[in-house]
């Protein structure tokens, strides 16, 4: 399941013109309460979607199972296989994955693996939050470098661009020697390969976002005597806000690939790639750990983008709607 | 008139893309003098330089030639000294800030202290008669709204000249009367010299003490018209003759300078 529904660039600002008179009655400098309530509900209803998303995929999954179990993986009269078959090893059961979920991490252990599934999550979210801290900066810095002498624009984008295209696994190992070599902890390999998949969204996104304003804001800045610091501060900066934060929602999906095949790479001891790479290994002993690992960390990632998307509303609280 | 100039233009020209085979000559041979506290329109058909005359003035772009001096400095030395404010036919205003820090913007650049900037942003939002919107956000108001937070901001850092570039040109034929008379309060209240581009006659004639005629290609002075009905001006002097008869002459003159021009 995707929650990256990411637009390129938050939509040009559109036409206002008296399109909204104010109300006498709403709150200091916020929205009118009827807007409010409006937002409320639409929030409300976003939650409905996600819960029933989640209860149809799920029915997807025990459906396909008990068909599969009920014709013997077989689609009748074609005679064709299912294409993946449905006995308890290669799908287990709904049921069995969360249960998994609450009995111990390995035979004889006192964590249950739901537990333990948490403990390697907060390991493998904070290298991603490194990573994302770092690549957003990195981001940040190039746009604004990039603004402001176009000659270095021009020479290092090809550049950058090359670099997201060669693929992440022929990457990784390299950052890790590197790592190794300068006598690095493993997991700064790991955020660094985290931020090398973050920065280029947040430089493509603010880049725009800082030509963004139209040409009499510019201007005006200009008959007021700013300099390309102030006009940067209060008006490039606070106009890429949303673009950035539209390139910090890509990053921070990211990020987190980038924390998981980092640790693959790097030989950490833990992380939640680590624990697929583990539950993949023990495979036929407990199926049903390898999915319930795969879950968390796709929640992982679910939870690490809608932290976002609660700062960006924070940030972006006071701009018109669009 | 006998007072010295405040804004004085000797001889400029403005040629675009000068060199290559695109040329356009925007300004030819512009002499002109403004003095103090005047109200000077510079009216014109569209694409006759009016934009470029002003944005020569407030050294948003620079003249080919000729001599431009402001406040009796260069274009440059008055625009960091902050000397004129500019209001554009777009509010423009930055949507992040309260209203009242949108007309603050002048100030903060300045690097006034907070509290004197927000006392002068209120000030101003009194002026323009919006002081209850100060918290409000600029989307959360009305284009003749927006419009008079844009006048207020030009003016919070006390500047002696305002240079407008059709500002009125995006509203509805009603709320620009009511900004028209609304400029003209503010006007005597503030005394600066107004520089005001607009392509409406009447328009021209109801706010100017003199109308600068402007024509096309290449864009030149025409002839400039003292406009001497008495200030001030209010929703009944549209309908004076002497009114109509200023409108009169001013066409005749924007009519016989464009006919001079083009044989169309
Ligand atoms: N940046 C520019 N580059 C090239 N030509 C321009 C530019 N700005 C204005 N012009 C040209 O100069 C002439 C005058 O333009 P402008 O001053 O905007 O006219 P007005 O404001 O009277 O409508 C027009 O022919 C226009 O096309
Ligand atoms: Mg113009």
């Amino acid at each position: 399941m995707t929650v990256t529904n990411i637009p390129a660039t938050p939509g040009a600002a559109a036409p206002r013109d008296g399109a909204r008179p104010p109300g006498g009655k709403s709150a200091a400098g916020g929205r009118p309460s009827g807007e409010r309530a409006r937002a409320a509900r639409g929030r409300l209803a976003n939650a409905f979607g996600v819960v029933l998303v989640i209860a149809l995929l799920a029915g997807i999954w025990e459906g396909y199972k008990a068909l599969g179990q009920a014709l013997g993986d077989r689609i009748p009269l074609i005679g064709l296989g299912f294409p993946v078959s449905t006995d308890d090893l290669s799908m287990p059961h709904l049921s069995s994955i969360i249960g998994a979920l609450g009995e111990p991490a390995s035979s004889g252990d006192s964590v249950s693996l739901g537990m333990y599934l948490v403990g390697e999550t907060t390991v493998t979210l904070r290298e991603a939050l490194y990573g994302l801290t770092a690549g957003a900066l990195l981001g940040l810095a190039l746009a604004v470098l990039f603004l402001h002498v176009a000659p270095v624009s021009r020479g290092l984008m090809p550049w950058l661009v090359a670099s997201q295209t060669v693929p992440l696994v022929a990457i990784a190992p390299m950052i890790v020697i590197w790592a190794g070599k300068a006598d690095a902890p493993a997991w700064i390999a790991v955020a660094a390969i985290a931020a090398y998949l973050a920065f280029f969204p947040v430089t493509i996104n603010t880049l725009r976002g800082l030509k963004s304003p139209p040409a009499t804001q510019l201007e005006f800045m200009r008959s007021v005597g700013a300099g390309r610091r102030q006009t940067l501060l209060w008006l490039r900066l606070p106009a890429a806000l949303p673009f950035l934060f539209a390139g910090l929602r890509l990053a921070a999906t990211a990020s987190v690939v980038g924390a998981i095949v980092g640790e693959l790479s790097a030989g950490t001891g833990r992380g939640i790639g680590r624990s697929i790479l583990t539950f993949a290994y023990y495979y036929s002993n407990g199926p049903e750990k390898l999915y319930a690992a795969v879950l968390i960390a796709a929640l992982t990632g679910i939870v690490f983008v809608q932290a976002l998307a609660v700062a960006e509303r924070l940030a972006l609280r006071n701009r018109p709607t669009r | 008139m006998g007072e010295p100039a405040i804004i004085s233009v000797r001889d400029v020209h403005k040629v675009f893309n000068g060199h290559t085979d695109r040329a356009v000559t925007a300004l030819q041979d512009i002499n002109l003098d403004i003095g103090p506290g005047e109200f000077v329109s510079l009216l014109g058909p569209s694409g006759c330089g009016k934009s470029t005359l002003l944005r020569v003035l407030a050294d948003l772009t620079s003249p080919s030639q000729g001599e431009v001096t402001v406040n009796g400095k260069t274009p440059r030395a008055a625009r960091a000294d902050r000397d004129y404010g500019m209001v554009f036919q777009q509010a423009g205003l930055f949507d992040w800030r309260s209203v009242q820090r949108n007309v603050e913007l002048p100030l903060q650049v300045a690097g006034a202290p907070k509290d004197q900037r927000r006392a002068k942003a209120l000030e101003m939002l009194e002026l323009v008669r919006l002081g209850e919107f100060a918290k409000h956000f600029p989307w959360q108001l009305s284009g003749g709204m927006q419009q008079r937070v844009a006048i207020a901001r030009a003016l919070s850092a006390d500047p002696s000249i305002l240079f407008m570039d059709e500002p009125l040109g995006a509203l509805d034929e009603m709320n620009r009367e009511r900004l028209q008379g609304e400029l003209l309060r503010i006007w005597t209240d503030v005394r600066t010299t107004v520089v005001f581009v607009t392509h409406s006659i009447s328009e021209a004639v109801f706010l100017s003490s003199r109308v600068v005629v402007m024509s096309a290609r290449p864009g030149r002075i025409a002839a400039s018209i003292d406009v001497d009905l008495p200030y001030p001006r209010v929703a009944e002097t549209r309908t004076t003759p002497e009114f109509f008869a200023k409108v009169k002459e001013v066409r005749q003159v924007l009519h016989a300078a464009e006919s001079e021009q083009a044989p169309a």
